[in-house]
């Protein structure tokens, strides 16, 4: 019962959110909610999901709205405290993931633990956990610089999951693993959507297919869509077009897509 | 019962996490019994506040980068949590942020980067070899006015440390630590203090080794607009950007350096040390700067909540 109370409790709820850069308009009077699971963001290059994230992760501040995370208002400039205090229940893989080349792995993933304010008696071992997690063990010593691409995208998922995170915020973390390590992801990302909320945006249908139990696609910042995995896999097996794509999730994508650019066309 | 007792300096080095590890074990089984020592050991570790946090981060972020490693600091953290004992009182629960100095310490690290570092250290060394270089050389009375001229650009080295260590373009981590707690305002006033820490002994030092000459500001007149100069470029920076903010006054400086000197032959040092001497001397360009630090650091108050999002390109 109570599994069902946690389950159906909206930890994101987002009103009227609008994102401008300078003149051009990122999102557009977007209302969203999630809850806990795995949400898949998707969209073309461009359609607003960075913006979307980075409002969710609480880096850029939104021109218009509310942004409700984990029970609390944090958009406005004057919700500094409860700011700070989703903030310590956050994990965030940015799209341009930095680091300290000379920090080991061990030492960079305990920086972002200490960012996040964690005590410090659990700080060693969620680091040593976190990092087992991405299967970074064998290299928790090393300088992170020495590492592959796909090693350092793992090590940016590992300090985004070190405080055991209840909103986990991924911006394309897919890029640069190889897809032995993107079929260990996917496992990871179900596991982590037990118990957190967890939004993953891409532009890998696939990804989304194997990992996440919703969709939400964004273009040119609106909702164009919004369902579960099967149900827009569904779409893109009932007769549609084979020149969609070459399985029923992306025939299923591109079928919506051009539905909502109808749909506002038509307007 | 003994009469050793735990003295405030082997109970400051337990605190900070520097005591030798069977001194450590000692003090540790004394104050099981010893109720006045135990006292004196949480007062040391709770003095491990914020002002101290920053002095270590200085020590480690310096010590770090000369010895090219980070060999000191971690094992100090990995041997850190094994050491606390069980019956320490729950009273005391800070020492356990003593482990976690140590990523504090290198939340200063890219505050202290290589090239702003080596910059610090050639004016400085610039300065004193300018000074003695040109008496020894010549054996003139002096060649050039060395001590004017490090006040000159004494003021505005900490900003390029601040304008290289914060930022979107000047910090890799910058957008991931947007998204935590210690984000924005707090991690830059942590680095600014680091700057500060290794800047101003540096350059004090330096100042005071120097022969003073005739009628000039004293060696540490830098001080005060140092401060205020960087407080300006917070406060700027909350509105453009850090490094925007940090550039801006620094070219600001330049300027009025420069300018009332324009009418003398190129950049001559002499006009130039004469004419920015004024900005210095007195108590009362002294007590303008420090009007000046206070304003900017009211403004930063002010502003400080701007820091909590990017900085908008």
């Amino acid at each position: 019962m109570s599994t069902v109370t946690v389950r159906n409790a909206r930890t994101v709820r987002v009103s009227g959110l609008t994102v401008r850069h300078r003149r051009r308009t990122a999102l557009d009077a977007v209302d969203l909610d999630f809850a806990p699971g795995v949400h898949g963001l998707l969209g073309p290059n461009g359609a607003g999901k960075t913006s979307l994230i980075r409002v969710l992760a609480t880096v850029a501040a939104p021109s218009g709205g509310r942004v409700e995370l984990l029970g609390s208002e944090v958009g406005a400039v004057t919700d500094h405290r409860s700011r700070s205090a989703v903030r310590r229940r956050l994990g965030y893989l940015p799209q341009e993931f930095g680091y300290y080349p000379g920090f080991t792995v061990r030492e960079f993933v305990s920086y972002v633990a200490w960012l996040k304010e964690m005590p410090a008696a659990q700080v060693p071992e969620a680091v040593e956990r976190a990092v087992a997690r991405v299967g970074l063990a064998d290299r928790i010593d090393a300088k992170v610089k020495t590492l592959s691409g796909g090693m350092v995208r793992r090590v940016g998922i590992a300090q985004a999951i070190v405080n055991d995170p209840d909103l986990l915020l991924l911006d394309e973390p897919t890029a640069g693993l190889d897809p032995e390590q993107r079929v260990e992801f996917r496992a990871l990302l179900r596991e982590l959507g037990e118990t957190s909320t967890v939004i993953v945006s891409t532009h890998l249908v696939e990804d989304v297919a194997a990992a996440c139990t919703e969709v939400t696609l964004v273009e040119a910042g609106r909702i164009a869509y919004r369902g579960t995995t099967a149900e827009l896999t569904a779409i893109g097996s009932n007769g549609a077009d084979d020149s969609l794509g070459d399985n029923s999730i992306e025939r299923g994508y591109t079928a919506a897509l051009r539905a909502h650019r109808t749909a506002v066309a038509g307007r | 019962m003994t009469d050793w007792h735990v003295g405030e300096e082997p109970a400051r080095r337990y605190a900070s996490g520097t005591a030798a590890e069977t001194d450590a074990w000692s003090l540790e089984k004394h104050i099981e019994v010893c109720g006045g020592c135990a006292a004196r050991v949480s007062a040391a570790v709770r003095g491990q506040g914020a002002a101290a946090a920053v002095v270590d981060d200085v020590r480690a972020a310096v010590l770090a980068a000369a010895a090219g490693g980070t060999e000191p600091v971690r094992s100090a953290a990995v041997r850190g949590p094994t050491r606390v004992p069980a019956s320490v009182p729950p009273s005391a629960p800070r020492h356990h942020r003593v482990p976690l100095l140590s990523p504090v310490l290198r939340a200063a690290g890219p505050a202290l980067r290589g090239p702003w570092l080596v910059a610090v250290l050639l004016v400085a060394a610039a300065a004193v070899a300018l000074a003695y270089g040109a008496r020894n050389g010549t054996g003139a009375e002096a060649g050039l006015p060395a001590r004017p001229l490090l006040l000159l650009i004494a003021p505005v080295l900490p900003l390029a440390g601040v304008g290289v260590s914060y930022g979107r373009r000047a910090d890799p981590v910058y957008e991931l630590a947007a998204s935590t707690p210690s984000g924005g305002l707090r991690l830059l006033l942590i680095r600014t203090g680091a700057v500060l820490g290794v800047s101003v002994p540096l350059l004090t030092a330096a100042g005071a080794v120097l022969p003073a000459s005739a009628g000039a500001p004293g060696a540490v007149a830098w001080l005060v607009p140092a401060v205020a100069m960087t407080l300006a470029a917070l406060a700027l920076g909350s509105y453009t950007g850090c490094r925007t903010g940090a550039s801006s006054v620094t070219a600001a400086w330049a300027l009025a350096v420069v300018v009332p000197s324009a009418g003398a032959p190129a950049l001559d040092p002499d006009a130039l040390a004469d004419g920015a001497a004024r900005y210095f001397a007195g108590p009362f360009a002294q007590s303008g700067w420090a009007a000046g630090a206070l304003l900017c650091a009211a403004l930063l108050t002010v502003r400080r909540r701007s820091f909590d999002h990017l900085e908008k390109l």
